[in-house]
């Protein structure tokens, strides 16, 4: 089979993660309590079998680099390679000009040494299932220039934000790529997963830092609809696109039903992340936890409905997390009530005893917050 | 050369027929614990936070999945250059041939070569089937300063209790002067826990001595330490405070499992500084259910709990379906507790499936129930 490269591309200008941004990449930012954003795509990269990866980080590098150094993601640890490129070497003093395509070009070297006939550029702000083998045989197949994976949504007025929308001709063609200004529920949706030739992927690199030094990947694939061939590959399954706090919020919620849980992981595809070897989760007499999912490390007294609890999390008697995501490494003290909350890594509850948000706009503790 | 090099050989080959089906395909330190553990992580893990970079884990009862378990040394963070975990089993060898591992102390002498090999100074002598957290170092330390030629760990047991154990007899500096295996009248409480340094240089010595000896056990407790108690050489005790359990048979390994939903029993997996390292499994996080009630358990990633769970622990893939009732109980690996079913005082092993509905173990009863594939097969015929 001819060699696929896989590119994960840092988020695009319009992800914006209220408080949770401040402190590291979209990509590392925990999710379901035990992964994180970044874990799905990765997976998805190596149960394709993808064995070389570039992962390219906007800013602020350490929590990625120190997640994916230590997580194998069921790579050989000889012949795979996940290869960390970071993009503000040259940037540092204007984020503007932190785009994708001039940490591409910056970076071309590295991706021309990796002889690739295809590439596949996934982003690291979406959680979807996908089997990229079955879009590079689609598109190999299709004689197309570029494939887009797309998804139908009737959420379009809500979600998918400043995204891309696609219009598609009879034969799934694209014939129009524009932003979505949230002006219609059912639109067809780009996942900005995009597969070519690495050729195709050189051309258009090449030519966007030509154009304009402000311009995306996703700006050059939209001008290039009439003058190639681009093809689009149905996404029928769950997807999560986490730009806003809102988004990261329901992603979570969502995701956190059993059912739609063992959909997206299970023994077929597996989610790889880093091992912090806790101990498991101790529910201590008086502990209510219903509707919840709690990861391993925790020490339980208090009650938990309807929320996501990550790793190492202590909730002290008569606390009450309701509809809330609480990330690793928090305290809940005593009789302190949180609902609709979304809790950062490191903080410590004790003081003020009720915080309340709501599900459209969930209240933020930030990193290392004491309140 | 390494300096003062210890080398840790993990005694992992017995059958652990007290454990009836649990061990019937698996050898006992593979057996699962405390929800995502196997009993040889503990051994294991002792090793990697006490700074021993080699370990031989020497098997011989249905060792294919121990051996291979053992062998994946980065899961203990044992993977180090020049380090690692060496699975030793018995080997075809040209002047003796074919020879299982006899006894304990025949296990070690039988691997000699791989003690020279690695220029050990000292050589540390687990047993693969022991839950505590000890920091072998430190006992290294309490052996080199009494100058003793071995050092047997010893642990405090209620007198009552002592006749159960071998039982070190010490002077006031707490050197052995005697060992008895499981006197009637204990005359002290200090139990060995089957954890021994030895300088390597005498233990290579009497290994060889005790292998020529037709009527030699080749037992560290029956024989090894009686000849070096004879000839007059320094056996030192080494008192550890702390829990520690041997989890030979269902009830002790249930009552193990069972100290994890307490404060205060002296095994503390929280803490940071001494973690236990186990196979990672890619498991979810542990799912509860919008009618899910668990009061008191100890339960792991992947585990999905929809029914109600009092004092038990709850292994990673286990699974209590809508209306189950656990109470009292062990549920391992992949088990499937079905709908409606009712399980007081049990330990369900690895991948078993209670059918919706059945009864299982009794509240009062004094014994734990073992409920494995076979005893569900045989309970169903009953049932017809």
């Amino acid at each position: 089979m001819s060699k696929v490269l896989g590119i994960l591309n840092f988020e695009p200008s319009y992800v914006h993660v209220r408080g949770l941004e401040d402190f590291r990449p979209i990509s590392a930012t925990s999710i379901l309590g035990r992964y994180r954003i970044i874990d799905f795509m990765l997976s998805n990269f190596t149960n394709s079998n993808v064995e070389s990866i570039k992962v390219f980080i906007k800013n602020r590098p350490r929590s990625t680099v120190e997640h994916i150094s230590h997580t194998s993601y069921n790579l050989n640890s000889k012949r795979g390679k996940i290869q960390l490129l970071h993009g503000d070497v040259d940037y540092k003093n204007n984020e503007l000009f932190n785009v994708d395509v001039q940490a591409f070009h910056t970076y071309m070297d590295f991706i021309d040494q990796e002889n690739a006939s295809y590439v596949v550029v996934a982003p690291s702000h979406f959680i979807f299932k996908q089997d990229f083998n079955e879009i590079v045989e689609e598109h190999i197949k299709s004689k197309n220039d570029i494939t887009i994976l797309c998804h139908s949504t009737t959420n379009a007025d809500r979600r998918y934000l400043m995204g891309d929308l696609l219009k598609l001709d009879d034969n799934k063609r694209v014939t129009e790529m524009y932003k979505n200004r949230g002006k219609n529920k059912k639109a067809v949706v780009s996942l900005e997963t995009y597969v070519m030739s690495a050729l195709t992927f050189k051309q258009l690199v090449e030519e966007a830092v030509m154009t304009s030094s402000l311009y995306s990947f996703s700006d050059i694939v939209a001008d290039c609809v009439r003058p190639m061939k681009i093809g689009t590959y149905q996404h029928r399954g769950f997807v999560a696109c986490i730009s806003t706090l809102n988004a990261y919020y329901e992603a979570n919620m969502e995701i956190k039903n059993e059912k739609e849980m063992l959909k997206l992981i299970n023994d077929d595809w597996p989610i790889y992340t880093m091992t912090n070897d806790s101990c498991p989760t101790l529910y201590k007499p008086g502990a209510k936890v219903t509707g919840s999912i709690v990861a391993n490390g925790c020490q339980i007294e208090g009650t938990v409905i309807n929320s996501v609890i990550g790793r190492n999390v202590v909730v002290k008697e008569g606390a009450v997390i309701k509809d809330s995501v609480i990330l690793p490494d928090t305290l809940v003290d005593k009789n302190v009530k949180l609902e609709c909350a979304v809790v950062d890594r490191l903080s410590i509850i004790t003081h003020i005893k009720e915080l309340k948000g709501s599900k459209e706009e969930p209240i933020y503790i930030k990193r290392g917050d004491r309140i | 050369m390494k300096k003062n090099n210890m080398v840790a050989m993990i005694l992992a080959g017995g059958r652990g027929s007290r454990l009836f089906d649990l061990t019937k395909k698996v050898a006992k330190p593979a057996v699962h614990f405390g929800g995502k553990y196997r009993i040889i992580d503990f051994a294991l893990s002792n090793c990697a936070n006490s700074h021993i970079s080699t370990v031989g884990v020497l098997v011989q009862y249905e060792s294919i999945l121990l051996s291979s378990y053992s062998a994946r040394s980065s899961t203990w963070g044992l993977d180090s250059k020049g380090g690692g975990v060496y699975v030793l089993s018995p080997r075809e060898k040209d002047e003796t041939g074919l020879g299982l591992y006899a006894g304990t102390a025949d296990a070690i002498y039988q691997n000699l070569d791989f003690l020279d090999q690695e220029e050990a100074d000292y050589v540390l002598v687990l047993s693969g089937d022991h839950i505590y957290k000890m920091d072998y170092d430190k006992m290294l330390k309490c052996h080199q300063e009494s100058g003793a030629e071995a050092t047997i760990a010893v642990i405090e047991v209620p007198m009552k209790e002592a006749s159960r154990f071998g039982i070190m007899n010490t002077d006031e500096n707490d050197r052995i002067v005697e060992f008895e295996e499981k006197p009637k009248q204990p005359k002290s409480n200090l139990a060995s826990m089957g954890v021994y340094i030895f300088s390597y240089k005498n233990l290579k010595k009497y290994l060889k001595e005790d292998a020529k000896n037709p009527d030699s056990q080749h037992d560290f407790g029956k024989n090894l330490i009686p000849a070096y108690l004879n000839d007059g050489l320094k056996l030192q005790a080494y008192r550890f405070k702390g829990y520690w359990k041997d989890v030979g048979t269902i009830s002790s390994l249930w009552e193990a499992n069972m100290d994890l939903l307490e404060d205060n029993s002296g095994l503390d997996l929280f803490d940071p500084d001494w973690k236990i390292y186990t196979d990672d499994a890619s498991a979810t996080p542990q799912c509860i259910g919008e009618n899910a009630k668990i009061n008191n358990a100890f339960i792991t990633q992947g585990a999905i709990v929809n029914g109600e769970v009092s004092r038990s622990v709850i292994f990673s893939g286990a699974q209590v379906e809508e209306g189950a009732k656990v109470e009292d109980s062990v549920i391992m690996n992949n088990a499937v507790i079905g709908k409606g079913a009712k399980l007081v005082r049990c330990l369900v092993a690895d991948d078993v499936r209670v059918p919706d509905g059945m009864k299982l173990g009794k509240k009062n009863s004094e014994d734990i129930l073992l409920v494995s594939k076979a005893s569900i097969a045989k309970a169903g015929e009953d049932h017809e």
